[in-house]
């Protein structure tokens, strides 16, 4: 067992909760309001995902009872900012991982757009000068929560949630950290919206707190779900017969046939929530909290990634349950 | 294998404004050659600052989409030749560290004219087209993104895996150009790092790539050992450096090598030119190493090459391969009257200095407080 779930936080459309995300859909249902969630203050300069990356984080550190306090910020300017909340273990032992594939495009396009069109630089606010740089969310997660561990922006197309969760893993077996925030965060915007063709991409974000099992043990954090037997391969197929046995539920990347894993009941959350790009392993993970919650067994696989992708990566959930007891379900 | 010994490096590739290899950038850094230049991609009226370290690859009509994949797949195929690596990598990890990612190609894109997809924003795809590699990963870790994959790279080994493909790349965006541009007030002649007159940085571009292997073979001696690599965040402020965060790195990279100050003969600066990082990089340099450090020699490698952003932390460490095999550091340009803060470090300037070099230390800061600092060992 590489990992337990100890935290989860969510910033979808028509999904309060982790349970909800494999019975509602983001249809008719009232975008997110950062400023509501998590404050006014702070959010003017920033983009969409990374607004929406901070409510799911913080909820989700919440959650893990890694930090008290709703974390608005109460003071700007010089240097960190102070924030309504306290981090109840050491700064330097919380990694964040963050993945978004489409986070910072809008800003990108609407800076170049503008000097080709004014023939200059003149016009450009210099609000977008962070945005720029993709890792602006990370960045952003680690400043606002205090977090000083390593900070590690994933854009991996679509299996970047996956592989997200499976470097929180590395950071924790390699000792570079003893919890780890992973959050998948994508934008709906006009640029997301041209480039992938689709009206209603997702516009939210989804968070996990990962620890070792004896890190979990020793602070008495909740386990909501186990990690194991992460794999990156060439097409669906291939990722299927990599992660090996038979599930009893998986979380289905969008498109899968139906003759792959047969008879074991499928979720395909882009189609309730829309295309999630970098978000959606990240929201697969925090599905399988909902199914583990509301009862399910394990072991449940999440897969992203489609035969015309660059490639497939999928990953074993296990129950909590199977997590304390350590009796390695989830590998065939 | 404790991380003490050090991972084997079995290969090397490299390309940037000044070189298409690591042989011909480390021979043009020790002629002093800039590769600064009239801006070759973008429209130069619309900038004040009209200068930039671009690699000169376009052919003359105007811009072209691709062009950091190309360079990143020109890196990575000179490493696994050196190497003596099958160009077949399958499930062998490829961990890219990147900036700006493919965002020049979105850039043009976005104004028309050409085509793009979503599946070219990561590196993956051409990665699986050239290569066949499956097991591949984009980090965009800003400027430390090279140095950062290297950390991510060493845990892999650690937890087994045989071969790891490590690489930087960036190619310059026309929004960070524009934005830096409309930020300053007065655009930088050059890149003058640590130099009281500095005026900030200028973007350059290119790729590096280095081959880690679990054990060494014995019948094929690479340049070198990866001994440790530390990586932290400030957490602090998304432009503003905090020395003490980075002195903490430098001191974990130091632990992870089981080396001490003394030990090290070479440090390849983050040296970007900007007022902040090269007063914060000197302040957490003497934090660690203290003063006056007697025995290390500093270079800073930006003020011939631009800031090659992702790809930087691994072009330093390359260069500093190069420095220890052949004795040799390459000088600072650009540094006429050093900061006070390292107005005792021994930065190598004007010409390059003959040293006999056993350990490097190459440093690689970026936006948003992400530090990466690398202890890197000659072939002994």
């Amino acid at each position: 067992m590489s990992a337990v779930v100890t935290g989860v936080g969510l910033a979808v459309p028509g999904a309060p909760a982790a349970t909800d995300l494999t019975t509602h859909t983001a249809e008719g249902a009232a975008p997110v309001d950062p400023a509501a969630r998590i404050g006014k203050k702070g959010l003017r300069y920033l983009d969409q995902a990374t607004r929406l990356a901070l409510c799911a984080a913080r909820d989700a550190l919440n959650a893990a009872g890694l930090m008290t306090g709703d974390a608005r910020l109460t003071a700007t300017g010089g240097g960190a900012p102070a924030v309504a909340a306290e981090l109840l273990v050491p700064a330097e032992s919380v990694a964040v991982v963050v993945s978004s594939n489409f986070g910072n495009l809008d800003s990108v396009c609407e800076v170049a757009t503008t000097i080709a069109a004014d023939g200059g630089t003149r016009l450009l606010s210099p609000v977008y000068a962070p945005r720029l740089s993709s890792n602006v969310t990370a960045s952003e997660v680690a400043i606002r929560f205090g977090l000083r561990g390593p900070n590690l922006m994933v854009c991996n197309g679509p299996t970047s949630g996956l592989d997200a969760v499976h470097w929180a893993t590395v950071l924790l077996s390699g000792g570079r950290a003893r919890h780890v925030l992973v959050v998948g965060a994508e934008p709906a915007n006009d640029v997301v919206r041209r480039l992938t063709g689709h009206e209603h991409p997702l516009d939210g974000a989804a968070a996990l707190v990962l620890e070792t099992p004896a890190a979990a043990a020793e602070r008495d954090a909740p386990v909501l779900a186990g990690l194991d037997g992460y794999v990156r391969t060439g097409g669906l197929a291939g990722c299927i017969s990599a992660l090996g046995g038979v599930p009893r539920a998986w979380l289905a990347p969008r498109y899968a046939p139906a003759d792959v894993l047969p008879g074991v009941p499928r979720h395909d959350l882009e189609d309730r929530w829309g295309p999630a790009s970098g978000a959606l392993g990240v929201l697969q993970c925090a599905a399988a909290v909902g199914h583990f919650a509301a009862g399910g067994s394990g072991p449940v696989y999440a897969v992203a990634g489609t035969d015309t992708d660059d490639a497939v990566a999928g990953l074993v959930l296990t129950a909590p349950g199977g997590v304390v007891t350590g009796n390695g379900v989830g590998r065939a | 294998m404790s991380e003490h010994a050090g991972w084997p490096i079995a290969g090397t590739g490299a390309v940037s404004a000044i070189g298409r290899s690591p042989a011909e950038i480390f021979d043009s850094l020790c002629t002093g050659t800039s590769g600064l230049h009239p801006m070759r991609g973008f429209e130069r009226s619309y900038y004040t600052g009209d200068r930039l370290y671009e690699i000169d690859d376009r052919g003359g009509a105007g811009d072209v989409p691709g062009r950091a994949t190309a360079f990143l797949l020109d890196a990575i195929a000179q490493a696994l030749a050196e190497a003596g690596l099958d160009e077949r990598l399958g499930d062998i990890p490829v961990l890219v560290g990147t900036g700006l990612r493919e965002l020049r190609s979105v850039e043009l894109w976005a104004r028309g004219g050409v085509p793009y997809s979503a599946g070219e924003l990561h590196f993956g795809t051409a990665l699986r087209e050239r290569f066949g590699a499956t097991m591949t990963h984009t980090i965009s870790n800003a400027c430390s993104a090279s140095l950062y994959a290297l950390s991510m790279g060493t845990d892999l080994l650690a937890a087994g895996a045989e071969t790891v493909v490590v690489a930087g790349v960036d190619a310059v965006t026309e929004s960070m150009v524009g934005i830096a541009d409309r930020l300053q007030s007065v655009a930088p002649d050059t890149v003058r790092p640590f130099d009281r007159n500095r005026m900030g940085t200028i973007l350059g571009e290119g790729a590096s790539a280095v081959v880690l292997r679990r054990t060494e073979d014995p019948g094929r001696p690479g340049p070198g050992r990866v001994r440790g690599v530390a990586v932290n965040c400030d957490a602090h402020h998304t432009t503003a450096p905090d020395a003490g965060s980075i002195a903490a790195a430098i001191r974990d990279a130091h632990r992870r090598a089981a080396a001490t100050p003394e030990d090290i003969g070479l440090v390849m600066l983050h040296g970007t030119g900007t007022h902040a990082n090269d007063a914060a990089e000197a302040r957490a340099i003497r934090a660690v190493f203290g003063p006056a450090p007697e025995k290390a020699l500093m270079t800073a490698m930006k003020s011939m090459t631009g800031h090659t952003s992702g790809a930087s932390g691994l072009h330093s460490l390359i260069v500093a391969l190069r420095a220890m095999a052949d004795g040799l550091v390459p000088p600072t340009l650009g540094l006429d009257e050093p900061i006070e803060e390292a107005g005792e470090f021994r930065i190598v300037r004007d010409t390059a200095a003959p040293a006999d070099l056993a350990l490097a230390q190459v440093n690689a800061f970026g936006f948003g407080g992400v530090n990466a600092v690398a202890l890197v060992a000659g072939r002994r």
